[in-house]
C-alpha cells in the first residue's frame, strides 16, 4: 500500500459516500416537501397564513443563513492548519445554531399553547414532520460539533479534517433545506 | 388456547404455542451443538468482522433462515386453500392475514434483498480488484440493521402480534383505526430498520464500484453483476428513502393522531403512490442483480463472451429508469383517469423492450458456445422461460382496461411469483451455487444441486401455472375461503402440490451443504468453473485483502484472455489504499439500541423509547472515540514528517 496517499485516496472514498447519503436525505425531504405541498392549506383548521409568525421566521432564518458562513471562517482555518480559526468558526456556529433551535422550540411551543397541535388539521400534520425532521437535523449538527471539539484534541490532524468537512457538507446541506423550507412552508403564506 | 396469568385471561393461538416450544426445545440443541462442535469462535470471528466475504456469507445464511420460515408460511397457505371449504388449524380470517402479509413481507424484504446483497457482497469487490467495499465498518452496520429489522419482523410473530394488512400496508386498513393491535408497528420499524441498511448497503456498492476498481478495469471493461449492482444500488437511493418517508407519516397517523392517510382529510390513495414510488422500482431493485448473475454465469458456462455487451448495460439502465415511471399500474383500478392510466400502460410496456433486448442478448451469448450444464448454468437456463412468462403476463397486465378484470385476482399473485421467483430466487441460487467455491472453498455438489433445481422448478411452475387460470376464473387473492361452486378446486389442489414439492427441494440445499461439509476434501483452488472474471483469479475461500498484488485490467474478460496467452496479468506498481479492516463489536451495540428503540415504540413504552434513542445517540459517540483510521493516519503523518 503506498501510504502517501492513503488519506487523500480514503477521504475521497467517504466524501463520495457521504454525498449520496445526503443525496437520500434530500429524497427524503423532497417527499416531506410534496407530501406538505398536497395537504397544503388544508380544507378545515387553521390556515397557514393565520399560524405564521414573520419576526420568528425572519430571526431563525438570519442565523441559521449565517451560521452557514461561519463555518466557512473553520474551514479556511481548516485548510491553513490554523487552529484559532477553526475553535472561532465552530463556536460562532454552534452559538447561531442553538440560536436557531431555540427559535424552532419557541415557534413550536406557540404554536401548541395556540392549540395548533399535530392533530389539529393536516396541513399542521406535514409542517410539524417536516420542520420536526429538519430541526432534528440541526440538533443533530450541535451535538456533532461538541464531538468535533473532543476530536480535535485526540485524532490526527488529517483524520480530524476528513470529520470536519464531512460535517461541514452537513451543516451546509441542513442549511440548503432551510432554504427550501422558506421558499415552499413559509413564504406563500407570509407575503 | 385459553388461560389465566395473574389474573388476566391470556389467549393463545396454538400456533404461536407451537413456535415457542419449537423454540424452546430447538434452541438448546443448537447451543448444544455449537458447543460441541466449537463453533463459538467461528461465529464470535463473523460476528465482528468487517470482511465483504464473511458479511455477505451472514446475509446469505440469514436469508435462506427467513427463506425457511416465508417458505413455510406459504405451505399453511397452500394447506388452507388444498380444497373448497377448508379449515387448516388456525390459518382463517385474521391469522390468514397474518401469514400471507409475513410471507409476502418476509420474502421480499429479509430474503431476497439480503440474498442478493449478500452475494454482491461476495463477488462485487473481487470482480472488480478490490481489496473489501469502500467502508468495511458501514458494511458491517448494512448488515446488522438488515438483522435486526428482520428479526423485529420475526418476532411479532412469537407475540401473537404478525403484521396483518398485506404486504403493501395499504392505508386505511394499516391505520390505528383499523388495525390498533401492535401488529402492524412491528411492520414499521422492520422495515425502517433494514430499509436503512439497504440504503447503507447501496452507498457502499456504488463508492466501492466507482473507486476502488483495478488500473484499467474502465466501467466499459466491467462484467455485468457489478454493472447490475451499480445501478440497483441507484434505484435504491431513490427508492427506499420514499418508503421510509412513507412508513414515518404512517407512524405519525398511528401514533400521534395525524390524518395523512385517514379520515376527512387524508388521502389513503397518497399511501399507495408513495408504497409504489417505492415498490415499483423495488421489483427491478430484485430482478437487476439476477440479470446480472446470469450475465455471467451464461457467458462463462458457454465459454464465450455476454454478446451485445453494451446494449447489456443500456438495457440494465433503461429498465432502472422506467422502473420509476410505471408505479401507477398497481393503481390501475383507483381511478387515476384514463390520462394517467394510458400513460402509465403505455411505459410499462415499454419495459419489455429492454428486457427482450437482454432475453435474446442470453440466447445469443450460447448460440454456439461450448455449454456445460453444470447447475448454476441449469438454473440460467431455467430463468430464461420462467421469466419470459412472467413477462408476457406482465404485458397483459400492463393494458389497463383489461387489468380491471386481472387486478388483485390470483393472476396478479401468478405474474409476480413468475417474475420475482423467476429471476430473483432463481438467480440467487444460480450465485450461491457458482460463487460459493469463492466463500467457503469447496464446489456443491452437483447432483444433489440438479435434484434441487428440478425439483424446484417443476414444483414452481406447478404451483403458479395454475393460479392463472384460477385468477382468470375470477378467484380473488388474499381470501382464505372458496367454494365448490366457484371451479377452481383443481387449480389449488395442484398448486399445492407443487408447493410441496418446491419445499422438498430446499431439503436438498441443506443436505448439499452438510454433504459437502462433512468430508474433508481437498481446496478446489482458485478457478474450480474456469471462469473469465477476476474473482476467479484469487483463492478459495477468498483471504483477506487478496489483490496485495493489484493486476492491471487491459480488456474485458481480461482473466480469460491472460489465461488462453499462457501469461498472468501483469500488476500494478502504486495502487490506491485499499480500505481498513477492524475487528468490532460496535454493531452489535447499535443492533440492541435500535432493537430497544423499536420495542419501545411497537408497545408504546416512553421509557423505553427514551432509552433506546439515547442508547442508539451513544452508539454514534462510542463511534466518533473509535475510529480504526486514528492509527493508519497517525502513521501516515509520523511517515510524512
Amino acid at each position: 500500500m503506498n501510504s502517501k496517499t492513503m488519506s487523500k485516496d480514503l477521504f475521497g472514498d467517504k466524501r463520495m459516500g457521504f454525498f449520496i447519503y445526503l443525496f437520500v436525505e434530500a429524497v427524503m425531504f423532497a417527499t416531506l416537501f410534496a407530501t406538505y405541498l398536497i395537504y397544503t392549506p388544508a380544507p378545515q383548521g387553521p390556515h397557514p397564513s393565520e399560524v405564521f409568525e414573520v419576526k420568528t421566521v425572519v430571526l431563525a432564518s438570519i442565523f441559521l443563513l449565517l451560521s452557514s458562513g461561519t463555518l466557512m471562517i473553520a474551514e479556511k482555518g481548516l485548510d491553513r492548519r490554523n487552529i484559532k480559526m477553526i475553535l472561532t468558526g465552530l463556536l460562532i456556529t454552534f452559538t447561531f445554531g442553538a440560536i436557531f433551535m431555540y427559535f424552532e422550540v419557541h415557534e413550536f411551543y406557540t404554536f401548541v399553547t395556540e392549540g395548533h397541535t399535530i392533530s389539529t388539521n393536516n396541513f399542521l400534520s406535514s409542517f410539524y414532520v417536516l420542520v420536526g425532521l429538519h430541526a432534528s437535523h440541526v440538533l443533530f449538527g450541535l451535538f456533532w460539533m461538541i464531538v468535533l471539539l473532543i476530536q480535535r484534541k485526540l485524532l490526527p490532524y488529517n483524520l480530524f479534517k476528513e470529520k470536519h468537512k464531512i460535517f461541514n457538507y452537513y451543516w451546509h446541506f441542513v442549511d440548503i433545506i432551510w432554504v427550501g423550507i422558506l421558499i415552499i412552508v413559509y413564504i406563500p403564506y407570509l407575503i | 388456547m385459553q388461560f389465566y396469568l395473574f389474573g388476566d385471561l391470556i389467549v393463545l393461538p396454538t400456533d404461536v404455542i407451537a413456535a415457542w416450544v419449537s423454540v424452546i426445545i430447538g434452541a438448546p440443541l443448537v447451543l448444544y451443538w455449537f458447543t460441541k462442535k466449537r463453533y463459538w469462535p467461528v461465529v464470535w470471528d463473523f460476528a465482528t468482522s468487517t470482511n465483504h466475504r464473511k458479511i455477505g456469507m451472514l446475509y446469505i445464511i440469514f436469508a435462506l433462515l427467513f427463506f425457511f420460515r416465508a417458505g413455510i408460511d406459504a405451505l399453511f397457505i397452500r394447506m388452507q386453500l388444498v380444497t373448497a371449504e377448508n379449515e387448516f388449524w388456525v390459518f382463517q380470517g385474521d391469522k390468514y392475514n397474518e401469514i400471507f402479509t409475513t410471507h409476502g413481507t418476509m420474502m421480499i424484504f429479509f430474503v431476497a434483498m439480503p440474498l442478493l446483497i449478500g452475494l454482491m457482497n461476495v463477488a462485487v469487490p473481487l470482480q472488480i480488484g478490490a481489496n473489501d467495499l469502500a467502508f468495511p465498518f458501514l458494511n458491517a452496520i448494512g448488515f446488522y440493521l438488515f438483522l435486526t429489522g428482520g428479526m423485529i419482523f420475526f418476532a411479532a410473530f412469537f407475540f401473537n402480534a404478525a403484521p396483518n394488512a398485506g404486504w403493501t400496508a395499504y392505508a386505511p386498513l394499516s391505520t390505528y383505526e383499523f388495525t390498533s393491535g401492535p401488529n402492524n408497528n412491528y411492520y414499521i420499524f422492520g422495515l425502517q430498520v433494514s430499509g436503512l441498511g439497504t440504503i447503507f448497503a447501496a452507498i457502499n456498492m456504488i463508492v466501492t464500484i466507482l473507486r476502488l476498481r483495478a488500473p484499467g478495469l474502465k466501467l466499459t471493461r466491467m462484467p455485468l453483476f457489478p454493472w447490475a449492482s451499480l445501478i440497483t444500488s441507484f434505484l435504491i437511493l431513490v427508492a427506499f428513502p420514499v418508503l421510509a418517508i412513507a412508513l414515518l407519516l404512517l407512524q405519525f397517523d398511528r401514533f400521534y393522531g395525524a390524518t395523512f392517510f385517514i379520515g376527512e382529510m387524508g388521502h389513503p390513495v397518497y399511501w399507495q403512490h408513495l408504497f409504489w414510488i417505492f415498490g415499483h422500482p423495488e421489483v427491478y431493485i430484485l430482478a437487476l442483480p439476477a440479470f446480472g448473475i446470469f450475465s455471467d454465469i451464461i457467458s462463462n458456462f458457454s465459454r464465450k463472451n455476454v454478446f451485445g455487451y453494451t446494449s447489456m448495460v443500456i438495457a440494465l439502465a433503461l429498465i432502472g429508469l422506467l422502473g420509476f415511471m410505471v408505479w401507477a399500474h398497481h393503481m390501475f383500478t383507483v381511478g387515476l383517469g384514463p390520462f394517467a392510466n394510458t400513460f402509465f400502460a403505455i411505459t410499462t410496456m415499454m419495459i419489455a423492450v429492454p428486457t427482450g433486448i437482454k432475453v435474446f442478448n442470453w440466447l445469443f451469448t450460447m448460440r454456439r458456445g461450448v455449454i456445460r450444464l453444470q447447475t448454476p448454468m441449469l438454473f440460467a437456463l431455467g430463468f430464461i422461460p420462467t421469466f419470459v412468462m412472467g413477462g408476457v403476463t406482465g404485458v397483459m397486465l400492463a393494458s389497463a382496461a383489461a387489468d380491471m378484470q386481472y387486478h388483485d385476482t390470483y393472476f396478479v399473485v401468478a405474474h409476480f411469483h413468475y417474475v420475482i421467483i423467476g429471476s430473483t430466487v432463481l438467480g440467487a441460487f444460480a450465485g450461491l451455487y457458482y460463487w460459493y467455491p469463492k466463500m467457503t472453498g469447496k464446489v456443491l455438489d452437483d447432483k444433489l444441486g440438479k435434484w434441487h433445481f428440478w425439483l424446484f422448478l417443476i414444483g414452481f411452475h406447478l404451483t403458479f401455472f395454475p393460479q392463472h387460470l384460477a385468477g382468470l376464473n375470477g378467484m380473488p387473492r388474499r381470501v382464505y375461503d372458496y367454494t365448490w361452486e366457484d371451479g377452481v378446486f383443481v387449480y389449488n389442489f395442484i398448486s399445492t402440490i407443487g408447493a410441496f414439492l418446491m419445499g422438498a427441494s430446499m431439503l436438498f440445499v441443506l443436505w448439499n451443504i452438510y454433504k459437502t461439509h462433512r468430508t474433508k476434501e481437498e481446496n478446489v483452488g482458485p478457478d474450480p468453473w474456469d471462469g473469465r472474471t477476476l474473482e476467479w483469479s484469487v483463492p478459495s475461500p477468498v483471504p483477506e485483502h487478496p489483490f496485495e498484488k493489484m493486476p492491471v485490467i487491459d480488456r474485458r474478460d481480461a482473466l480469460w484472455w491472460a489465461k488462453q496467452e499462457g501469461r498472468s496479468l501483469p500488476v500494478a506498481d502504486h495502487p490506491r489504499a485499499s480500505p481498513i479492516a477492524v475487528r468490532t463489536v460496535q454493531p452489535l451495540v447499535l443492533s440492541a439500541a435500535l432493537t430497544i428503540l423499536s420495542f419501545g415504540f411497537i408497545y408504546g413504552w416512553v421509557w423505553m423509547q427514551i432509552l433506546g434513542g439515547a442508547a442508539s445517540l451513544g452508539f454514534f459517540l462510542l463511534r466518533a472515540f473509535n475510529d480504526e483510521r486514528t492509527e493508519a493516519y497517525r502513521k501516515e503523518e509520523q511517515d510524512d514528517e
